[in-house]
């Protein structure tokens, strides 16, 4: 008997030297236009970290469940593992990499770092970036309005309680109620 | 602040940790962003089949393929042969496969997709041999051996025996029995396995990864290579979590073989499915107690049979059972003592090291075992406790005195102050303003060993160099091969450094993330860096001080290595022995709601009491106490690690359930008490692993108080929750019991 129970053998994937069609992918990423001929399969993620060099979003389910990989799209959260590079064309993407401007960390990068959100920071990217699209969308969340927005992106390290409340004290960074020394 | 002013104090500080930075900004650079191009992608076929004899390895088709340069098969690996302590494992399976997960050849190629290709078209032709999934099974004359040539799929015995478990029995006015299973745990790490490798210009191979102990991992990967350990150098990027999960080689062996083989740069990562169903798990156990317990409240006897599903391969199996074994009598004095631990092999995947090593499992049973007897004596759960819990002198399982520092009695008495709070402010019925909802506490205690066990070799070396003509010029730079896995070791080590050596934390450099530059200070497990690492360099530090203050040099440098008190073997018929030199010792509150239509069970309020000796960075202990609680909540309820016929049927996290911030309670109370361990660096002992040993017996002894039914097999699932409410009120005994009170 020969063969293997990995049913995915089946599948046909056009393989690296095939001719493969591709398309122009027009878009912006942290603010820069990008113009790249991709395959129209390739993937958000991968596009941003083979291609761009971008490795701030990380590849960590592949299911889209665990908002490791997200990004803004048009200032929405995406899980770019799961979301065709195509499907930015003529939009913005926001990566972790260009939310610190002109050298000076995003309020919420600072509330992240002050608070000790972070452990092994595999999910800090993905986390601040959902922050970043909560904070535009309600600027004082509550608690429970945090937990909720914050529910698609998993960390396995800090029991989420230092998250939450670098999300209230990002809130009140971007308020201009505290100091931000 | 010039270097020449010391700080205040820097122990018991909250600062920030130095790595926040490039985690922040995206800059930090974990394994799978070490890959660059022009390096060989990797990819492993799996055996996808529990138990088969392979017939024959056909790499033709994979190497017909555009991109795949070479297809790695069992011929060549030197040594075929690796494992933490003993090795069972091939690194690429040459006659049989035993789990889905093992490797049967890995192909290298131009491309990751190429690669993916041609493990798709490596041909490997099986005979498929009877498996065996069942524990208990696989202990049974006949079974289907795992590993023929040992003859028994028993992996290891551990029985402790202490006092006369009849004459303990006898002298009961209350036995309980009672049986408990406990189901696997996926650490779950958000960071797949990945790395690269490549020679260097001195022809060492080099693994640039993420993993728990350099040097081990060095040592097994130079054994499979034939190499000295000279000419294997590991280096760990920023690690993605680890809890266990990555003190097993998974791909780093793997990485070193096809970069020595093939000579060029190397790269892999692991999906997450590959991951899943690869790496080994925390050990699913089946534990059988009795316990007696006299009318005055003592424990008499704790008789305990626990069978470990040690899987395809030993790992720390050996090791968890021992600890399992241990602690199924829980943190209590008891006179008579029986245990018979089992770790057994299957075709199942793997299991070793995960956060509480054994002890979660066994002191589950130990702690509801208590509470009932607790209740069939009329007494209260917390005086019971009391009375029998461990203080300074208390002997253990193996008939010998715990190690001094014992404070067990402590964390119990702050708890239950806690509870007796609770009561005071609120009427403590069961009753919510939803019918459907019943609310209940529990309580329950819980430790576990601070560093290895049972004679494994125990230390931990640190160097310390000083630099500068003058006081006001002195810098420093400790060497210390650490793993910071997130926990924040890194930073605790720097302060005890700075600390020591009376300089700011800005003045002491760290190099840690590489086996040819830093010493070997063991493993980041065992809840141990702090202790040993941390003696180490305090000592290393103090020594380099004297020595530059009392010369001339500029730069003086002081290796220390550390050793604690010794601990011994197990008798092999007794279990008699000094197990372990340190414990952190735990209780808890759990305050629970269950519903009655869904059988959910939530849990709005934890206060978790620790004794860490000293916290030498407060905000650090926190973060690890609300990580693992996190951690605690998935076992104990939500986390169903499903294996069916062998094949792990929970691939992905869409159906292996992890807590996300929606399942966290609403308010958790960390306590944190600093009872000096007398081994410790400024008194510190280790904390990361105790929120998980007595929380799921606390949520379960809760949901007993809260519907009057115990639960008895983790997770508790609303299924569960539900089928033991469906016992009860089918007016059987509550679920699982068989008790019988014996007047004397």
């Amino acid at each position: 008997m020969i063969d293997r129970l990995d049913t995915r053998e089946t599948e046909s994937v056009p393989a690296t030297g095939e001719a493969a069609t591709t398309i122009r992918l027009e878009t912006v990423v942290n603010g820069r236009p990008v113009s790249a001929e991709i395959e129209p399969r390739t993937l958000l993620l991968d596009f941003l970290r083979d291609r761009l060099g971008l490795t701030g979003a990380k590849r960590s389910c592949d299911v889209q469940v665990c908002g490791v990989c997200t990004v803004l799209l048009d200032g929405k959260p995406v899980s770019a593992c799961s979301t065709l590079a195509y499907e930015a064309h003529g939009r913005e993407v926001l990566t972790i990499e260009g939310l610190a401007r002109f050298g000076e960390l995003h309020p919420i990068q600072q509330a992240f770092m002050e608070r000790t959100a972070i452990q092994c920071g595999f999910c800090t990217p993905g986390m601040i970036l959902t922050t970043k699209a909560l904070l535009d969308e309600n600027p004082r969340p509550t608690r429970e309005e945090i937990a909720a927005y914050l529910g698609g992106n998993l960390c396995r390290c800090t029991g989420y309680w230092m998250i939450i409340e670098a999300v209230e004290h990002a809130a009140r960074l971007m308020a201009g109620e505290e100091d931000r020394s | 602040m010039s270097a020449t002013q010391a700080p205040a104090t820097l122990i018991g500080s909250d600062l920030p940790r130095p790595d926040a930075l490039g985690k922040v900004t995206g800059a930090a650079r974990y394994p799978a962003d070490l890959i660059r191009p022009g390096m060989l992608h990797l990819k492993a076929v799996f055996a996808h089949r529990p138990h088969a004899r392979i017939l024959e390895i056909d790499p033709a088709p994979a190497l017909a393929h555009p991109g795949v340069v070479a297809v790695l098969t069992a011929a060549d690996v030197p040594h075929n042969a690796y494992g933490l302590i003993e090795e069972d494992q091939p690194a690429l399976c040459g006659d049989v496969v035993r789990f889905e997960g093992d490797r049967v050849a890995l192909v290298a190629a131009e491309s990751a997709e190429a690669a993916a290709e041609g493990a798709r078209l490596v041909r490997v032709q099986y005979e498929d041999l009877p498996p065996v999934f069942d524990p208990e099974t696989a202990m049974a004359p006949g079974a289907p051996l795992v590993h023929a040539e040992k003859g028994s799929n028993v992996v290891f015995h551990c029985p402790i025996r202490k006092g006369d478990i009849e004459r303990g029995f006898a002298e009961a006015d209350v036995i309980l029995e009672d049986e408990f299973q406990t189901g696997w745990q996926e650490h779950a790490y958000l960071q797949p396995e990945a790395g690269i490798a490549y020679r260097d210009d001195e022809g060492r191979v080099v693994i640039e990864t993420a993993g728990q102990w350099l040097h081990e991992d060095r040592r097994q990967i130079a054994r499979m290579l034939g190499l000295p350990e000279e000419q294997v150098v590991i280096r760990y990027a920023a690690i993605g979590g680890a809890f266990g999960g990555r003190e097993d080689l998974s791909l780093q062996h793997l990485l070193a073989l096809a970069a020595w083989k093939l000579d060029r740069p190397v790269a892999m990562q692991w999906t997450r499915e590959e991951s899943i169903i690869a790496h080994h798990k925390r050990h699913p156990m089946r534990i059988r107690c009795r316990w007696g317990a006299t009318r005055e409240g003592k424990i008499t006897a704790v008789q305990a049979t626990v069978i470990a599903d040690a899987g395809a391969y030993a790992s720390t199996s050996v090791e968890v059972t021992k600890v399992a074994s241990l602690f199924s009598s829980g943190c209590y004095e008891v006179p008579n003592i029986h245990v018979d631990g089992y770790a057994v092999y299957t075709n199942n995947v793997p299991t070793g090291a995960f956060r509480g090593f054994g002890a979660p499992q066994a002191q589950f049973a130990a702690e509801i075992m208590v509470t009932r007897l607790a209740h069939a004596l009329g007494l209260d759960p917390v005086e019971l406790r009391r009375r029998n819990i461990y203080r300074e002198g208390s002997l253990e399982p193996t008939q010998n005195p715990l190690p001094p520092g014992v404070s067990a009695g402590a964390v119990l008495e702050r708890c239950a102050a806690a509870l007796n709070e609770r009561r005071a402010r609120s009427d403590d019925g069961n009753a919510t303003p939803d019918p459907f909802i019943r609310r209940g506490v529990g309580i329950a205690c819980g430790m576990k060993n601070v560093g290895y066990s049972f004679g494994f070799p125990e230390q931990a070396t640190a160097t310390v160099e000083l630099f500068g003509r003058f006081e006001g010029e002195r810098r420093a730079r400790v060497r210390v091969g650490a793993a910071d896995v997130g926990q924040g070791t890194h930073l605790a080590l720097r302060q005890i450094a700075a600390e020591t050596l009376q300089l700011p934390l800005e003045a002491v450099e760290m190099i840690t993330d590489d086996s040819a530059e830093a010493p070997n200070a063991g493993s980041a497990s065992a809840s141990r860096l702090t202790l040993m690492a941390g003696r180490a360099v305090a000592e290393a530090a103090a020594k380099a001080l004297a020595e530059w203050r009392d010369s001339e040099r500029e730069h003086v440098v002081s290796t220390v290595t550390f050793r604690p008190p010794r601990t011994t073997p197990l008798d092999p018929v007794t279990g008699a022995c000094t197990p372990n030199y340190c414990y952190g010792y735990a209780a808890q509150l759990v305050e629970v709601e269950v519903n009655l239509l869904t059988g959910q069970v939530r849990v709005p309020r934890v206060v978790s009491v620790h004794d860490v000796g000293r916290a030498i960075n407060r905000q650090q202990v926190e973060g690890q106490i609300e990580g693992c609680l996190a951690q605690a909540v998935g076992y104990a309820l939500l986390e169903d690690f499903q294996v069916k016929d062998g094949r792990v049927v929970t691939r992905y996290f869409n159906n292996y359930l992890l807590p996300t911030a929606l399942d966290m309670p609403t308010e958790i109370e960390p306590v944190i008490l600093e009872l000096a361990d007398p081994n410790g660096p400024f008194g510190a002992r280790g904390v990361a692993e105790m929120p998980l040993v007595p929380f799921a017996a606390a949520v379960a002894i809760a949901i007993h108080d809260a519907i009057g039914v115990w639960v008895t097999r983790l997770p508790m699932t609303p299924e569960r929750v539900l089928a033991a409410l469906a016992a009860k009120s089918e007016g059987m005994q509550e679920t699982g019991m068989a008790e019988s009170a014996l007047a004397r």
